[in-house]
């Protein structure tokens, strides 16, 4: 339908998406199941978590792709598709980084003293 | 003749105009001179961009507490996350490709030569996010022989401003695709932006009418070295007194962040 109205996102790059909802929904069902991995009170868990369960829902519940468009707020709907693909490949990344664990190493002494 | 007169006609209009320009600052003096001063000359300050900045510093450093060791908001409201230098991709990566941050365009890379420090090179990157319309600035250590990892994989814009920084500083960064030198001349050596590289450089290139070619020598001063005393009387960084309690700096707190 999106297809039939819609000629071009006027992005270079980035194409019209046929199926914008199935490809939200496969993608946002991916991330919950990537984010599982990570341990419960991993910051990036809760808030991706919060995010993403907050848009599937709207996708969930919006069938017209322009009025839910407007609902994400965050862009056409090709564009948010395009960061769902990132937030997915980020955290597939993230279970290997661990970036939750505490810091590696404590800065040197008066390396971040500015002036000297 | 009809070129004189242009001539004229333009003189006397420029004529007009100087005086018009005249009257009209007199009219800004004395407009200046009525209004009472009430506001001091000082930079207004944006408390709204200042506390959206400075909660998006703590929901990133809550984010990952393994490679952020401080975050704070300049007093140009400009956020710095200072990070571990082994967090320099998996921090790139996470603000370009997470979706409430998207810093998906390298501004700038660059670095900075602090001699005294044990690690005496900051390595800064500056990041723009066109979809949220703000920026962002990392920064790292590093010493003379630890390398950094290459940000190319990231951000291909890194490519170049890594060769440059490689090229002026002598920082090595690991996994660069092609790591050459891109400002200096043929068979220079050394690296010009070193604090302890000297200001007329090392070697002076000159034409040689005899061997009919350029030829490089050993720089020759006509004057001797002279130590300047440079150091100033006076305070020169009165906003950077130092502070009686420690400096605010904002740590992973449980404080919920804002989404921006």
């Amino acid at each position: 339908m999106a297809g039939l109205l819609k000629k071009t996102t006027g992005l270079v790059g980035l194409a019209v998406a046929s199926n914008p909802h199935e490809r939200l929904r496969v993608l946002y069902s991916k991330i919950l199941a990537s984010v599982q991995v990570m341990p419960q009170d991993a910051a990036y868990r809760k808030y991706t978590e919060q995010l993403i369960s907050e848009r599937y829902n709207l996708v969930k519940t919006e069938p017209d792709v322009e009025k839910l468009e407007q609902k994400i707020n965050c862009g056409q709907i090709e564009e948010v598709i395009f960061q769902a693909e990132c937030e997915l490949a980020l955290s597939r990344k993230m279970v290997e980084w661990k970036p939750w664990e505490p810091l590696v190493e404590e800065p040197p002494p008066n390396q971040w003293k500015w002036p000297i | 003749m009809a070129a004189s007169l242009m001539r004229f006609v333009r003189g006397g209009l420029g004529r007009s105009f100087s005086l018009a320009n005249r009257s009209s600052c007199l009219v800004q003096q004395q407009a200046r001179l009525e209004s009472t001063e009430s506001k001091p000359t000082v930079r207004p300050k944006d408390a709204v961009s200042h506390n959206q900045l400075a909660a998006f510093g703590e929901y990133v450093a809550e984010m990952m507490p393994k490679y952020i060791q401080q975050v704070q908001v300049t007093c140009y409201n400009e956020l710095e996350v200072m990070i571990h230098p082994d967090g320099v991709i998996p921090v790139l990566t996470f603000l370009r490709d997470h979706t409430n941050a998207q810093f998906r365009n390298m501004i700038d890379l660059t670095a900075v030569d602090i001699p005294t420090r044990q690690n005496r090179f900051e390595i800064v990157y500056n990041l723009l996010s066109l979809r949220f319309n703000s920026r962002i600035r990392i920064k790292t250590y590093t010493d003379e022989l630890t390398p950094v990892d290459s940000a190319v994989t990231v951000h291909k814009a890194a490519n170049w401003y890594e060769r440059e920084v490689w090229d002026m500083f002598g920082v090595f960064f690991a996994n660069h695709p092609d790591l050459r030198r891109i400002l200096t001349d043929y068979g220079f050596e050394g690296h010009p932006f070193r604090k302890d590289f000297p200001l007329s450089g090392y070697v002076e290139v000159r034409y040689d009418d005899e061997v009919k070619r350029v030829v490089a020598e050993p720089v020759e001063l006509t004057q001797e070295f002279r130590k300047f005393d440079l150091s100033t009387p006076w305070e020169v960084f009165p906003a950077y007194r130092e502070p009686k309690d420690a400096a605010p700096k904002l740590e992973a707190g449980d404080k919920a962040p804002e989404k921006k």
